[in-house]
């Protein structure tokens, strides 16, 4: 029993120890998960919070992202759109948080893909917004690119990702 | 002459002895232990293991499968149902986006290699008519001009063709067959 104990401690200890490494000395691969996770969270927002409120947190979206950002949509049924610079982009962000009264954005799935250099990485994900109150979800699949900026991972490009590779204008589709 | 009604027997004593035994046991704070460890194990092994690799359950949100499945409904993705098959024509599956966290739920029309196209809503493979006798109504939409698929591309469709995306998606996107 005693013997028994002892086993238990020592596992528990070296669980601990690799915890504590793990935390102390994240993965590239969990820096840039963290990242787009204060990013979700920043873009969210709850209903009631005011117009200083939301300034501050659409600089602090800012500074996830490069001077330089590129974000192109292509959605189903939509016309492509280009958008170039990060004030565009944050004004964007501003103008869709007036039309609504509250947001919550998530990034359930990441794929991280870091390049051999550790300077650049590309991540796949899927964007969830959910707007508090209503039922239905809106999710989106995307590529980010993001590169190491003075020791921070910014994103530079944004490009949306067609689950179901479908072309309208190529296959004439119409709906009666 | 004073009678008096028979006292309520005790809860204990309203079961025979044997099935209190096969309840709650002997010893009633020991199996109480035991379940509760029961329990723990259960929602361990059902979530991270049943619920994550095995089946997964889903929510259904929208119209695009309707009436075959409807919305706010609960069903099941099999992961290993492609295991040592491959998806057939018919199959309902869920298709992952960035992963297996938001899916897509689907029909299979088309299979690798074939040419697939919609006349007023008819399914046209190879230039030959396919039945769909899983649709419950016909629908004149949608119309697609003839699309020819990789090798390693399935076409998919929503059983709401009047209010389904569609398209094409490579097998690494299925993640299983829906079941339940």
């Amino acid at each position: 029993m005693k013997r028994a104990i002892q086993i238990v401690v020592a596992l528990a200890l070296v669980g601990l120890a690799v915890w504590g490494w793990t935390a102390l000395h994240p993965s590239t691969e969990t820096i840039i998960r963290s990242r787009l996770n204060d990013l979700a969270k920043t873009l969210s927002f709850k209903s009631g919070s005011g117009a200083l409120a939301q300034a501050y947190n659409a600089q602090k979206a800012a500074e996830f992202f490069t001077q330089d950002v590129e974000v192109d949509v292509n959605l189903t049924g939509f016309e492509p759109i280009s958008i170039q610079g990060r004030d565009e982009v944050m004004g964007i962000a501003m103008k869709s948080r007036s039309h609504l009264t509250s947001l919550k954005v998530e990034f359930p799935d990441m794929n991280v893909t870091v390049d051999p250099g550790g300077q650049s990485a590309k991540v796949n994900l899927t964007g969830k917004a959910i707007v508090p109150g209503e039922r239905d979800i809106s999710a989106q699949e995307f590529n980010f690119k993001l590169k190491k900026v003075d020791g921070k991972w910014l994103i530079y490009q944004i490009e949306t990702v067609r689950t179901l590779s479908f072309l309208a204008a190529d296959a004439g589709i119409c709906r009666i | 002459m004073n009678t008096m009604e028979p006292a309520a027997p005790a809860p204990a004593a309203r079961f025979p002895g044997w099935l209190r035994i096969a309840v709650i046991g002997r010893n009633p704070k020991r199996t109480a232990i035991r379940a509760l460890v029961l329990a723990v194990f259960c929602f361990v092994f059902f979530k991270f293991f049943i619920f994550k690799f095995i089946v997964l359950p889903v929510r259904i949100e929208g119209y695009s499968m309707f009436p075959t499945y409807h919305d706010w409904g609960i069903n099941f993705v099999y992961r290993l149902s492609y295991r040592h098959s491959q998806p057939q024509r018919g199959d309902v599956v869920g298709i992952r986006m960035a992963g297996p966290s938001v899916m897509l739920m689907k029909r299979i029309v088309g299979m690798p290699g074939e040419t697939v196209a919609f006349e007023h809503g008819r399914l046209i493979v190879n230039g030959e008519e396919m039945p769909e006798p899983y649709l419950k109504h016909h629908s004149p939409a949608p119309f697609m001009r003839p699309v020819k698929l990789g090798p390693d591309e399935y076409y998919v469709i929503g059983d709401n063709r009047m209010n389904s995306d569609q398209g094409r998606i490579d097998r690494d996107r299925i993640v299983g067959r829906v079941v339940l």
